[in-house]
């Protein structure tokens, strides 16, 4: 695959027009989304880096596609502040990369994910065409919201050059809890439990444990109020749903890197509604699995694909492949959509975005 | 609209909800954007979904324009009808089709009024969080439409970030669905929810919508402070936003409204320049010590008043007035128009001081309303309009005050969509090329442009707001002012 590197915004136009098909790469940390059709020419965005404007008091920043998230997360981190929706790979993926493949990690939980936090993009088009889509302050409702829009587009309809998104001032303190139980209907029942309940976590993961399941759950706050408020929880969650066991866990990055102990070759990540996880928790047994944000979504990792596939088109959900050799990323029930066409129809008429 | 048009709508629709006579049609010539009434051809009032599809195929077939329309309460003539174009009533599709607590989430059909969601919801101790001020009578499928906000935005969103799914009929009677019930939304390829919501009504018509639902918050903390000077009220929000603290709202009244509101809802509001509501939300125990930090520092803000709702009965109280401002404004001048710029929130100081300014230019009033923690302004000018050239005037100040907010660097229009009403402004905030693409997609949707025709582009061949003198239209008949 032929990589060009453009330093700016018009050589991308320009090497848009001279290309028959091209492919956005950001720092290829997301291997799987790296095998485009033959003869692509991938445009390497690493070098449109860079935070272009960040004023902690708009709650907004803007920065280059290319931008790594640790540079992004350390700036916001500097004053106080964080991205809730949670990029997934902070220490290896691009900003873009990340919008492009919808990758929100765990504390997406409490406020939402990147398509709750994008707020406008500079974007070059199929056609070569590079025009702002959205805004740059917290509430905009003028024209057609395309930058929600490039949220999961996996590149397909146009390149992300810039991303403007809102922040949010982060809590100080951390406490961790996990909750045991024997089954996994029993795990999803404390989840209900906390749907309908006046908590406020964090983050709620849920993964297999020895022979158990257990339930991940995060507490942030002040560091006067977070024992009442562990204390009052752990309390409550005793009362009403009974696990097998409670423990105070270490609240690590780690153990809140939802992809720390999945190691298999392939990488899946797939959306499901809470009461889809019984179904197809059954189907894919073999693989190592964390089910993320409440149960809205599950994190894979197999060496056996195709049962992962299988177990997809059995449930009628979508996958997406982020690690490991494939031909094509987007595994399961095809994505497919009329909507969806006519947009690629008027950004990318020659289908040259791959 | 010709008769085999009408004789096939009468196959699809009973007469009783086919409504083609002048008194019938009288209640859907205008919305909230009472400057301009049009009348449609008819208005029809589908029940089902099945009703809706077949219409909007048929006008697609025949080439008739049609608005998608609720309870009509736009503030910037979304749901204007087209004169002799067909208006679809949705109202009657208002079943909520499922509500499930224990994943907390509901699915509603487009009639369904905003605070039902709540309502239905509320048992289960879970609530629908978009509140626009019209949420007791306006519906889920305009609030899609017009990606509507509401005072509790700053937190949590607008609707585009409350709904999970949706099946729609797009403009040339394609049916499609997208998202589903995971809080992910769409979760794999592009945010097809993020797309359709806010592309007020031109796109197609939403026929059933999955929405999340949230947790009631176990305590609300919400103080009035009330200030002598506007721009002090204004450095009190950015006191808040530096401190750290994350308020659900923060809204600022000025003079003028403060006064309306008290001669309609007798609030019982402090007598003050300003007034500043911010309200706090969440679990109890955070709640309070967040709030201690908050009346610290409106403590230090100058507010020479400060009242705290200790319980629900008070909370209604403040937020009463607030939530009643912009009809109450109606007691105080026979006409206003609503605007709903937005600017970067540390510079809403300075927006301030140049709208007094334009205000005196102008010698009109203004009343000032907004949503201070997300720098959406909503100025309400005042005008009489039996009076020879005073929507004139008003709206010259409207489109100065459109201008000022993208010279600050912020946006025409936070929630209310541009409409009928700000068309003429699009392309003062997008280039040419950027309104071209946007009218390429809803081309590639719309190919006949029947769907919300004349709505959000500028131009076109719907009434549009005259910016100088009477519009040709109005001239002619076809429409008018109140």
């Amino acid at each position: 695959m032929t990589v060009c590197t453009p330093a700016t915004v018009d050589d991308l136009q320009a090497l848009v027009r001279d290309s028959e098909r091209i492919h956005a790469i950001g720092k290829g940390s997301k291997t799987a989304l790296h095998c485009p059709a033959n003869g692509a020419v991938a445009a390497d965005l690493s070098t449109l880096s860079g935070i272009i404007e960040y004023q902690p008091s708009e709650y907004t920043v803007t920065v280059r596609a290319g931008t790594p998230i640790r540079e992004l997360a350390a700036a916001l981190r500097e004053q106080g502040q964080y991205l809730p929706c949670d990029p997934l790979l902070p220490h290896a993926a691009t900003i873009g990369g990340t919008v492009a493949g919808n990758l929100s990690g765990s504390r997406r939980y409490r406020y939402g994910g990147l398509r709750d936090f994008i707020l406008g993009a500079e974007v070059v088009d199929g056609l070569g065409r590079a025009f702002r889509v959205g805004g740059k302050v917290v509430k905009n409702a003028a024209g057609f919201d395309l930058s929600k829009f490039l949220v999961g587009s996996l590149g397909a309809y146009a390149i992300m050059t810039e991303l403007t998104f809102k922040v949010f001032p982060d809590v100080p303190r951390f406490r961790s809890l996990g909750f045991d139980f024997e089954q996994l209907e029993d795990a999803l029942a404390a989840i209900y439990f906390i749907n309908q309940n006046i908590f406020e976590l964090d983050a709620l993961d849920l993964v297999p444990h020895e022979d158990r399941w257990r339930l991940l759950t995060r507490l942030a706050g002040f560091d006067e109020t977070l024992p009442q408020r562990v204390e009052r929880f752990s309390a409550a969650m005793t009362r009403h749903i009974s696990p097998f066991s409670i423990a105070e866990l270490d609240d690590s990055a780690a153990l809140w890197d939802p992809l720390a102990k999945l190691t298999g070759a392939y990488l899946v990540k797939v959306a499901l509604a809470p009461k889809q996880v019984p179904d197809f928790d059954r189907r894919i047994t073999a693989a190592q699995r964390r089910y993320g944000v409440g149960g809205n979504l599950v994190w894979l990792a197999t060496e056996d694909i195709r049962q992962i596939s299988d177990a997809l088109n059995a449930s009628g959900l979508t996958g997406l492949c982020l690690r490991g050799a494939i031909d094509s990323p987007v595994i399961g029930a095809p994505l497919e959509n009329v909507l969806a066409a006519r947009v690629k129809q008027v950004l990318d008429p020659h289908g040259k975005l791959v | 609209m010709n008769r085999a048009f009408f004789a096939a709508l009468e196959s699809i629709y009973p007469a009783e909800r086919l409504l083609t006579r002048d008194v019938e049609l009288l209640p859907y010539e205008s919305d909230a954007l009472t400057a301009f009434s049009a009348k449609p051809g008819a208005v029809v009032l589908p029940v089902n979904e099945a009703e809706v599809i077949d219409t909007v195929r048929l006008c697609h077939e025949r080439a008739v324009p049609f608005v998608a329309r609720g309870s009509g309460t736009s503030l910037s003539g979304g749901s204007l009808p087209i004169p002799d174009g067909l208006t679809i009533g949705l109202n009657r599709l208002n079943r909520i089709k499922k509500l499930d607590p224990e994943q907390r989430i509901a699915v509603v059909e487009p009639g369904v009024i905003n605070l039902a969601i709540t309502e239905a919801a509320q048992p289960y101790g879970l609530y629908y969080a978009p509140d626009p001020s019209s949420q007791s009578i306006c519906t889920i499928g305009g609030n899609i439409a017009f990606n509507s906000g509401g005072a509790h935005c700053l937190k949590y969103g607008m609707t585009s970030n409350h709904v999970l799914g949706m099946k729609v009929v797009l403009a040339d009677g394609a049916v499609t669905e997208f998202g589903g019930e995971s809080i992910e939304g769409v979760g794999i390829g592009p945010d097809l929810i993020g797309l359709f919501v806010g592309s007020e009504g031109l796109f197609g018509i939403a026929l059933e919508i999955t929405v999340r639902l949230m947790p009631q918050p176990e305590m609300y903390r919400t103080v009035l402070a009330a200030y002598d000077d506007l721009g002090r009220a204004g450095d009190a929000v950015s006191m808040v936003v530096a401190s750290g603290l994350l308020p659900g709202a923060m809204e600022i009244m000025d003079r003028l409204a403060i006064k309306a509101a008290e001669a309609s809802v007798q609030a019982g509001y402090p007598d003050a320049e300003a007034l500043l509501i911010v309200e706090l939300e969440g679990e109890a125990p955070q709640v309070k010590a967040e709030f201690d930090q908050l009346r610290g520092i409106i403590d230090q803000s100058g507010a020479f008043e400060t009242r705290v709702a200790n319980d629900e009965e008070e909370r209604t109280r403040i937020w009463k007035g607030r939530k009643g401002a912009f009809s109450a404004v109606g007691r105080l001048s026979p006409d206003y128009i609503v605007q709903d710029g937005v600017v970067p929130r540390s510079r809403l100081g300075e927006a301030l001081v140049e709208i007094s300014a334009l205000k005196a230019k102008h010698q009109l009033d203004v009343a000032n309303v907004f949503h201070a923690g997300d720098g959406n302004l909503h100025p309400l000018i005042l005008y009489d309009g039996r009076e020879d050239g005073a929507l004139e005037k008003a709206e010259a100040l409207a489109g100065e005050i459109l201008a000022l907010c993208i010279h600050l660097g912020g946006s025409i229009t936070g929630e209310h969509g541009i409409g009928m009403e700000k068309r003429d402004y699009l392309p003062a905030m997008f280039s040419e090329e950027e309104i071209d693409i946007m009218q390429a997609l809803r081309l590639a949707i719309d190919p006949k442009e029947i769907a919300n025709r004349g709505k959000m582009f500028p131009g076109g061949e719907a009434p549009a707001l005259a910016q100088h003198g009477v519009h040709p239209l109005e001239a002619a008949g076809v429409i008018s002012r109140e």
